[in-house]
């Protein structure tokens, strides 16, 4: 069944392709956003090293983002700004990896006109839905014994003798964020978008989620933090 | 479902091989009519690389008047389109604006 799923897409999208008289009012656009949040849960922790913050993994967001035209000057979609980092954490026990994701993902409402025919002026309001997550590789004791156990019931003895294994823990939270930009047309379908606004996310550091327990997670101001973006966008409309 | 997929690539790729050849003038080609009267934007993904082979065909054959008004009018048809805000449009777009100076102007204070 699972080797149908793809022909049957790719067919589909041929039809689709075939039949269609007109493009949909659809616009994508790839881009980056630029904000200065302080995440003193990690660069103020003297119990535990994290990787050194630089712009890239502190104030960069990698930024997608969709929309539809569902009215003459109005647009709806969604768009999802995204901070990683990654490093090593230097524990009692062990030097585990540690990746950390905060994804600010945004349901825009934006309306637009058109100042001269190249330049649009656009307003954006939208709720966010905002995720953070922190992955830790742990060895936990009993790990490599449990499936030594396992492989030697198929033969092999003791193959392995450190294991490791990655958990998350996880925070959601909501948000809003308004934003003001300009796009230039490089063509009728190219254009190059810059915005300004902020964004006011309700962050507790208090409701981090481990293995579905509650725990307490680092502290991060991201409330009310002006926020940059540059997007590339291509319109199929 | 591999017969299936082999044949209705086999029809796409067959249908896909129009070829500008027997039309003596690309200019007159559906495809540009179909970007002047509805514009650019109306043609389907899968005729975009045709449609600018057929653009610059047209501009070798002397008809870069054609492509410049089919671009024109696109211009334009945006531009008209999208130059005044309409419905609900200008009230959100003004509440937008408020609320950025309310959190500016917030900022502002709060920062000193």
């Amino acid at each position: 069944m699972k080797s149908q799923i793809l022909p049957f897409f790719l067919s589909l999208f041929l039809f689709s392709g075939s039949f269609s008289l007109a493009q949909p009012k659809i616009s994508v656009g790839l881009g980056l956003g630029l904000y200065e949040p302080t995440l003193s849960g990690f660069d103020e922790n003297s119990d535990v090293l994290f990787p050194t913050g630089n712009m890239l993994n502190r104030n960069f967001l990698f930024n997608w983002a969709v929309y539809y035209e569902f009215f003459s000057n109005a647009r709806l979609g969604y768009n999802s700004y995204s901070s990683f980092e990654v490093g090593k954490l230097d524990l009692i026990n062990s030097k585990a990896v540690y990746r950390r994701t905060i994804i600010y993902r945004m349901f825009p409402l934006e309306t637009y006109f058109r100042w001269k025919p190249r330049i649009e002026l656009n307003f954006t309001l939208t709720p966010i839905w905002g995720r953070g997550r922190i992955f830790v590789d742990t060895t936990p004791g009993d790990k490599s014994e449990d499936w030594n156990q396992l492989i030697n019931s198929f033969g092999d003895s003791n193959p392995v003798s450190d294991l490791g294994a990655t958990d998350a823990m996880t925070n959601d939270w909501i948000g809003f964020s308004g934003m003001i930009g300009i796009r230039y047309y490089l063509s009728t379908r190219i254009g190059l978008d810059m915005k300004m606004g902020f964004m006011d996310n309700s962050y507790k550091n208090e409701k981090w989620r481990l293995q579905k327990k509650e725990v307490t997670g680092p502290k991060m101001k991201i409330d009310e933090l002006p926020l940059f973006s540059f997007k590339v966008f291509y319109g199929f409309k | 479902m591999r017969q299936f997929t082999s044949t209705v690539l086999f029809f796409v790729f067959l249908f896909g091989q129009e070829s500008m050849v027997d039309r003596p003038n690309p200019c007159e080609d559906p495809l540009l009519n179909l970007a002047e009267k509805k514009g650019i934007k109306a043609i389907p993904i899968k005729d975009i690389p045709r449609f600018r082979k057929l653009m610059k065909a047209c501009e070798d054959k002397g008809g870069y008047k054609v492509i410049e008004k089919i671009v024109h009018k696109d211009w334009q048809r945006d531009y008209k389109k999208a130059k005044i805000m309409a419905s609900f449009t200008p009230t959100f777009s003004v509440i937008v604006f408020l609320v950025m100076i309310y959190y500016f102007i917030g900022l502002g204070l709060a920062t000193n």
